[in-house]
């Protein structure tokens, strides 16, 4: 167990790597002068010397491997430089702006498997049955929506009808219930089909046939069967935490969150180059983390080796 | 397999849904009932009447007419995004499978660092990549996506490549690119449709995203997203200019969910 730990941590090294050099190259591709930018915000109508100076204050006339190492070995100690901006420094920014957004997706998770697991065990429990049927119809029709407006439907009904949230605001973890319910509702939509289908398959494995021929408890054999189709699940979840943070900045326009998604999309549309570059890497890092993490879970959960087959369906 | 369709309500009732929305992408100049575009403040938040079914915006502007045309403006974009994401999704795994060893090793480390980063993140960060806005987005969509849709293209083929009658295949000579183009794409065939279908919905959702945070488009395009965004400021005047829109995202992607989604049932027996 451990040794399948370990050799995960190598791969996670290495796509750990990867990603610093992929958020680089995706900011550089784009077409984007963040010098010309930054230059027009400071001189209004900047000479041809002038950008080139800005150029060359931010250092971006330099070759791209020259500026991407620049740019790494200052970024792994959290220091991600200045905002094109602000002026001020990003890792300031983009901490505060964090904290609400990984509440938002703490919450939107454990939401997320409130919902799944027991809808999950029921749609399996009741295939085929009015509720197995009514749960289908809902994750057809959330998953067929996108969450912002889950949010916004929320928003009418709890928030403007029945007054009983906040319509703005991310004080206290009441403000969170409502955005983060919409995104777990989204998000469970398609968890529950994965998850029911994976009960099915274990109820219909022959480890449960046999367990059942020696006359092993019903209640041990749902033990059995649940930690056989759990694992599926939980990379999901862990997913899906990463996706709420990155895709966060539509529920934090919707409900007024000053997240890390609202901070990206500023930067995004105003060419801010470094705090998008911080923004994509820190994201991208807490989705490894995370993915990681639920693979740690499942080694646990699991620890023989899987088949080669399961492994494929995963 | 045709028959098996035809006889499950939901995958009927998927096929109906997406007809209709290709049938308003297709004919949306000739039922909307006014200029989606044309701005009259005179008759700004009128009642649904006949020249206005649903009524108009904070700007005079036609729901009806601008709902309908969302729903072009959002298929034209997301039919040549799940186009290409299929294609090159196919590809790759064709090409893993057929040369195999070092090459799918390497395949797997790669998608390994591209799946690294959430879709949405990569796609936000390319928008306005071309000077073409839809462009851009079909682009940055594929860019996001094709690695998610391979890694499990490529899943498909190695489960379908290790079955009995491929060795069959092989002893009675058929070579390695026969075995991929005239046995394994067939047989998966109905699984990518499930994949796609599944996929389209999601990027329609994604598109209008995009359009919601003012991404990529034009300002004032008749797109869902956009007039939802559009809309957020009247919520307590006007609910229903947020309703409407999301509907209609709910109607377009619900069909290919639907249809998606009974085929994977008929795929799939077992999980049923």
């Amino acid at each position: 167990m451990i040794k399948r730990i370990l050799s995960r941590l190598g791969v996670l090294a290495v796509v750990l790597f990867g990603v610093t050099v992929l958020t680089f190259f995706y900011t550089s591709l784009s077409p984007v002068d963040a010098a010309q930018a930054l230059a027009v915000r400071r001189y209004t109508r900047p000479t041809e010397d002038q950008v080139t100076q800005v150029r060359q204050e931010l250092g971006l006339d330099r070759p791209l491997a020259e500026q991407y190492t620049g740019w790494i070995s200052k970024a792994v100690r959290g220091d991600f430089g200045n905002s094109y901006n602000t002026g001020k420094p990003i890792i300031d920014e983009l901490s505060a702006s964090m904290i609400p957004t990984l509440k938002l997706a703490a919450m939107a998770l454990l939401f997320t498997a409130l919902l799944s697991i027991p809808l999950g065990v029921l749609s399996a429990a009741r295939k085929g049955g009015l509720a197995g049927k009514c749960i289908y119809l809902f994750g057809i029709v959330c998953m067929s929506v996108p969450n912002y407006w889950i949010g916004f439907m929320l928003m009418i009904v709890f928030a403007v009808n029945i007054p009983l949230f906040a319509i703005m605001g991310a004080e206290s973890l009441k403000d969170f219930i409502l955005p983060s319910l919409a995104v777990a509702i989204f998000t469970s939509a398609s968890n529950i089909r994965v998850f029911r289908s994976s009960l099915l398959d274990g109820y219909n494995s022959d480890f449960v046939m046999y367990a059942r021929s020696r006359g092993i408890s019903e209640r041990k054999i749902a033990v059995m069967v649940s930690r056989y189709a759990l694992p599926p699940l939980v990379t999901l979840l862990g997913q899906s935490f990463g996706f709420t943070i990155a895709g966060s900045a539509m529920i934090e326009f919707v409900f007024s969150i000053p997240g890390v998604g609202s901070m990206l999309v500023t930067a995004l549309s105003s060419r801010d180059t470094v705090t998008v570059n911080a923004c994509v890497l820190v994201i991208a890092v807490i989705f490894v983390a995370v993915n990681f993490l639920a693979e740690v879970i499942n080694v646990i959960l699991n620890p023989k080796e899987q088949t080669k087959e399961r492994a494929y369906d995963r | 397999m045709i028959g098996k369709i035809l006889r499950k309500p939901q995958a009927l009732i998927g096929i109906a849904m997406m007809l209709t929305v290709f049938a308003v992408m297709i004919f949306a100049p000739a039922f909307a009932p006014n200029d989606p575009g044309k701005v009259d403040i005179m008759q700004k938040f009128a009642e649904p009447c006949k020249q206005y079914p649903l009524g108009t915006d904070d700007m005079g502007r036609c729901i009806t007419s601008r709902l309908i045309c969302g729903a072009r403006v959002s298929m034209s974009i997301a039919l040549p995004t799940i186009g290409a994401i299929a294609v090159i999704s196919v590809l790759l795994a064709a090409v893993c499978s057929y040369i195999g060893g070092i090459v799918d090793k390497l395949f797997v480390i790669v998608s390994n660092i591209f799946m690294a980063l959430p879709p949405f993140l990569v796609a936000m960060t390319l928008v306005g990549l071309f000077e073409s806005k839809a462009l851009s987005i079909v682009i940055s969509i594929v860019v996001a996506m094709w690695v998610w849709n391979a890694q499990v293209v490529r899943t498909y083929v190695l489960r379908e490549k290790s079955k009995p009658y491929i060795i069959t295949c092989r002893m009675s000579g058929c070579s390695e690119l026969r075995i991929i183009l005239r046995h394994i794409i067939p047989n998966i065939f109905p699984h990518l449709l499930v994949l796609y279908s599944t996929g389209l919905s999601g990027v329609i959702i994604m598109i209008s995203s995009y359009a919601f945070l003012g991404l990529g488009l034009e300002t004032g395009t008749a797109e869902w997203g956009a007039m939802l965004v559009n809309a957020n400021k009247l919520i307590f005047s006007h609910p229903e200019l947020i309703v409407y829109p999301g509907l209609c995202i709910l109607f377009a992607a619900a069909g290919f969910n639907l249809f998606g989604e009974a085929l994977r049932d008929i795929c799939d027996p077992r999980e049923g």
